[in-house]
């Protein structure tokens, strides 16, 4: 036992002694979600080392750390993440991490709390899927280009003139986007999905979206909520409701059967891309892509 | 290595230290379970520490779900002592209660929290290196080691002080209660500890690898020993290992650190089963086989002891007369013929004098059934296992 003892001791000594950091020449960040994921990489250019943790469909509700992420989490200089609990417990491990010198850069900081939906019942909970309105993400490339700059000073230009570029792409997805929902009627624009990621598309384009399960991709619908949003989807003709990415289809094709049985026809429309981008070498890996291939399925489906 | 990577190995091994000691005293009393049901039943301490502090990051949460873990061991107890049920059974019965008093305590009067055992206990060994514990603005290392290296102190010390009151206590219940010292106060105690234990390396490892580290080591020690400082010993190399060897496992996938030393566990556990040197299953299928050999072998002698007509002894006769097998009667007359219990002229067998005095005793033995004289006789059964 005292070798024991003697082995912990000298284990412990081993393991706090911290190496010193080689300085890197480019900084190393890490993101969260593949949406962030994509955003920092545009913004970084080859001037940023930029290490993904969730990768192509993962939830990020459902995350589980592998032994990368150690590694790559250790050798950051910087995290990038979403914010208001999408994260989960995650949040708080970088928020800890604030005081090892590393910094964070948090996408929600940019958006103002009176342009966040918020929760019916709980005022200080948000919905946390920001992305889906291309204003906010507008307003988070600029915050995650000054806040880089802020930290790698000889760069920040370099940031600034990659974010300006994106924008551009953004303005031009937006005019894009809306030119195709244009063609959908505004009475038409019902959008029924699995979980409620999608409030925030709703508001910019004018949808009502009604999610079958909560906020939280954990939970699971019941039969009540089940047979609700079947009379409602009857009594307002809704043509087809949509599966996503990264949430299990048994739920919708419950709903789907609910309908039928009814006698109003309803098809599942497509599958959409809520909390994750489709994988890297498709175009659906990008924010630009994913959000085209979600409006051209939405307005395909619903015309 | 990064100084990450080394302080997770190392929290690992802490943990697989401070699970391994109740661990073995859980498995040898049959309560292997209990880890189990008290990462269950601490939800409701959890729930209350939180009415009290409105903290969800609050000490006292975690305190008072080691308190809730004690109160579990107690119900559990007395349940047991009624002698209506069994002591599974009991634990089945006390943490599915437990746990659902802590559902209804959220439900009722904190549902807009995220409050679930996941939440206060983050219990990811993967992010532990990043969760520090800071004195004077110096780091110290990380919480999750400070905590869980407490934990084991406190831990080994009691158990270097009640070492000889723990194995009274488990082993022989009465003796402990005539030796003067009550093995409820014991059963208390390292009940307790587990239930401390079980809390504190929730925090730093997640509640599947605490349980897995309680029983897998223990349980694979008890295949090779029933000494219990070798079977403690045992079990803290098993757990040790396995979590090391599990944490470079989960760097070559790049998988999760806990499930791939749980996996680590269930290896190391499935390779002793195999392979255990009296308990083994291998071992086993070899002295089973090696016993059924010798009854054969036995018989054989037998049937030459008793016919001394030549044809009865006739090598060809034995197929027909004892019905084996031709392969199966060659290798028992190989055997015989090997240990020098019987010579063959012409086809036809004789027992020697050796062979003649091992058939007598156990004829012997048959007949009188005297224990005694099974000593010399395991002896010379073990002459055939060369």
């Amino acid at each position: 036992m005292k070798r024991i003892l003697v082995l912990i001791v000298i284990l412990f000594v081993i393991g706090c002694k911290t190496k010193p950091k080689q300085v890197n020449e480019r900084f190393s960040v890490v993101t969260t979600t593949t949406m962030i994921t994509d955003l920092v990489k545009n913004i970084g250019g080859d001037k940023l080392e930029v290490k993904g943790l969730m990768g192509a469909g993962v939830d990020p509700h459902l995350y589980k750390a592998s032994e990368g992420d150690v590694s790559k989490l250790f050798n950051a200089d910087v995290v990038v993440y979403t914010g208001l609990h999408l994260e989960g417990k995650l949040e708080d491990v970088f928020e800890k991490m604030e005081h090892q010198s590393k910094k964070i850069i948090v996408a929600a900081d940019a958006i103002d709390k009176k342009n966040l939906i918020s929760s019916e019942l709980f005022a200080s909970n948000y919905d946390p899927h920001i992305w889906f309105d291309i204003n906010n993400w507008t307003k988070i490339t600029l915050h995650i280009a000054d806040k880089l700059g802020e930290i790698d000073l000889k760069n920040a230009a370099f940031y600034k003139e990659n974010a300006k570029t994106y924008l551009k792409k953004l303005k031009t997805l937006n005019l894009e986007v809306e030119t195709k929902i244009n063609e959908l009627a505004v009475e038409k624009r019902i959008l029924v999905t699995a979980h409620d990621a999608f409030n925030y598309f709703g508001k910019q384009h004018k949808f009502n979206v009604v999610g079958l399960q909560g906020l939280s991709t954990a939970t699971e619908a019941g039969v009540q909520d089940v047979q609700k949003l079947a009379k409602f989807i009857i009594k307002n003709k809704v043509k087809a409701v949509f599966i996503e990415s990264s949430v299990p289809k048994r739920t919708i094709e419950a709903l789907k059967e609910a309908v039928n049985s009814n006698g109003h026809q309803v098809v599942i429309g497509g599958t959409l891309y809520s909390d994750a981008l489709g994988s890297a070498e498709t175009v659906e890996g990008t924010y630009i892509g994913m959000y085209k291939a979600n409006v051209n399925t939405i307005v395909n489906a619903l015309k | 290595m990064s100084s990450a990577q080394i302080e997770i190995q190392l929290i690992a091994s802490l943990v697989a230290i401070a699970c391994a000691i109740p661990g073995v005293f859980l498995v040898l009393r049959k309560m292997a379970l209990i880890s189990d049901a008290i990462s269950h039943s601490i939800l409701p301490g959890l729930v209350i520490g939180f009415f009290i502090t409105h903290d969800l990051n609050s000490p006292l949460l975690i305190l008072m779900g080691a308190l809730s873990g004690i109160l579990t061991v107690v119900l559990v107890e007395y349940i047991q002592k009624t002698k209506l049920v069994k002591e599974d059974t009991a634990i089945g019965l006390v943490f599915p209660a437990m746990f659902s008093i802590g559902v209804l305590l959220i439900a009722k009067n904190a549902n807009d929290v995220h409050l679930d055992v996941d939440a206060v206990l983050l219990g990811e060994l993967a992010f532990a290196p990043f969760d520090r514990l800071i004195v004077n603005g110096i780091d110290i290392g990380p919480k999750s080691l400070w905590i869980i290296g407490t934990i084991l102190l406190i831990t080994l010390s009691l158990l270097v002080a009640f070492f000889k009151e723990l194995k009274v206590s488990t082993f022989d219940a009465g003796l402990a209660t005539s030796l003067g010292f009550s093995p409820i106060v014991i059963h208390y105690g390292l009940m307790s500890i587990a239930s401390v234990t079980t809390v504190g390396a929730f925090d730093a490892v997640g509640a599947i690898l605490v349980v897995a580290l309680m029983i897998a080591p223990a349980a694979t020690a008890y295949l090779l020993t029933n000494d219990l400082k070798i079977m403690l010993v045992f079990s803290v190399i098993f757990g040790v290992f396995s979590a090391i060897s599990g944490y470079w496992l989960a760097h070559w996938l790049d998988a999760s650190i806990s499930g791939s030393m749980i996996t680590m566990l269930g290896f190391v556990f499935f390779l002793v089963y195999l392979f255990a040197p009296n308990r083994g299953f291998i071992s086993v299928l070899y002295r089973n086989k090696q016993q059924q050999k010798e009854v054969q072998l036995l018989t054989f002698l037998l049937h030459l002891n008793n016919h001394t007509e030549e044809n009865e002894r006739h090598i060809n006769h034995l197929n027909e007369h004892i019905n084996w097998h031709k392969i199966k009667a060659q290798s028992i007359v190989d055997l015989a013929e090997k240990n020098n219990m019987i010579v063959i002229n012409n086809q036809i067998i004789a027992l020697t004098p050796k062979g003649k005095i091992f058939t007598e005793k156990a004829i012997d033995y048959i007949i009188t059934n005297d224990d005694s004289k099974i000593e010399s006789m395991k002896k010379d059964f073990f002459l055939f296992r060369g």
